[in-house]
């Protein structure tokens, strides 16, 4: 049965150079880190465009421990990386870990600091991501990321709609 | 600021939902027109059609100029362009995620009290 906890993800931009994520999941905190930093479990989650597959995980949530994950697509192995390092762990409490995203070609495509903090809500756990990025450009540039696929969609979708246009003006006429 | 579910976004899939204002975006993908000539080929009474385009305006699809008597109505792109919709797949990425992570602790959930059962 779902509970009633407030699922639905909150995005937000405090600062110029942050957005934090806030989503509660219906599992205990200890789960929810297990899922969030376990190279086993990441791989569920962690879904790559379509196209790409995940080819590395690795993940050692502990301070000084390294984040490793990749992709590759059919044009690039790998596609893209993203490496970094846990600065701060207090065990089902709080993470932060560099992250910094690479194409295949090795270009930086950005660097930024992630904070993941758990916190009990009732039998639930409410978690916020805290991503701070090393200017505004940035963290725009990321809130913007995937933005053609979804400029695509909604062009798909509107190409669909206007190709009903033979039933759309039957429709009219009929009235 | 908080970005919300995208409100612009439902005005936009709700502005399409309706043929007659399918056709006049197909008319209009053509260039500007004026209220009228856009009327005429949807056999819709001046008025009848001016209540779509409003929609269509309100959804910022379309915008309307006026000069004298005469309406003109251009597309616009921009609604599907603009801020409200560029942050629409962060979230989702974001979204698809965290329900593939759901579906994830649900069952790490059922396997610790399998787990449990067993011990």
């Amino acid at each position: 049965m779902n509970t009633t906890a407030p699922q639905d993800l909150q995005i937000s931009t405090p600062t110029d150079t942050t957005i934090v994520l806030t989503r509660t999941f219906n599992a205990p905190r200890r789960l929810v880190w297990e899922a969030m930093f376990t190279p086993d479990r990441m791989r569920r989650w962690m879904q790559p465009p379509p196209g790409w597959t995940l080819t590395t995980c690795e993940c050692d949530a502990r301070v000084g421990g390294k984040l490793s994950v990749a992709w590759k697509s059919d044009e690039a192995n790998p596609a893209m990386t993203l490496r970094g390092e846990f600065t701060e762990v207090a065990l089902y409490e709080h993470a932060v870990h560099t992250e910094t995203m690479a194409m295949g070609s090795g270009q930086t495509v950005g660097s930024l600091v992630e904070k993941h903090q758990f916190a009990d809500q009732g039998a639930a756990t409410a978690m916020s991501i805290t991503q701070t990025y090393d200017s505004k450009e940035d963290r725009d540039g990321a809130l913007a990321s995937g933005m053609d696929q979804g400029m695509e969609a909604c062009y798909q979708s509107l190409d669909a709609l206007l190709g009903e246009r033979s039933q759309g003006n039957a429709a009219v006429n009929a009235r | 600021m908080v970005l919300d579910r995208s409100p612009r976004l439902d005005l936009v899939f709700h502005a399409l939902a309706h043929p007659a204002r399918r056709a006049i975006i197909r008319q209009l993908s053509g260039g500007e027109r004026n209220l009228s000539a856009l009327a005429a080929p949807l056999r819709m009474t001046f008025p009848a059609a001016t209540k779509h385009v409003r929609v269509l305006e309100h959804a910022k699809l379309v915008r309307r100029r006026v000069e004298g008597r005469q309406h003109f109505c251009r597309l616009e792109a921009a609604p599907l362009k603009e801020a409200t919709l560029w942050t629409e797949s962060f979230r989702q990425h974001w979204e698809a995620r965290f329900e593939a992570l759901d579906s994830l602790l649900d069952e790490m959930k059922s396997e610790e009290r399998a787990r449990a059962r067993r011990t």
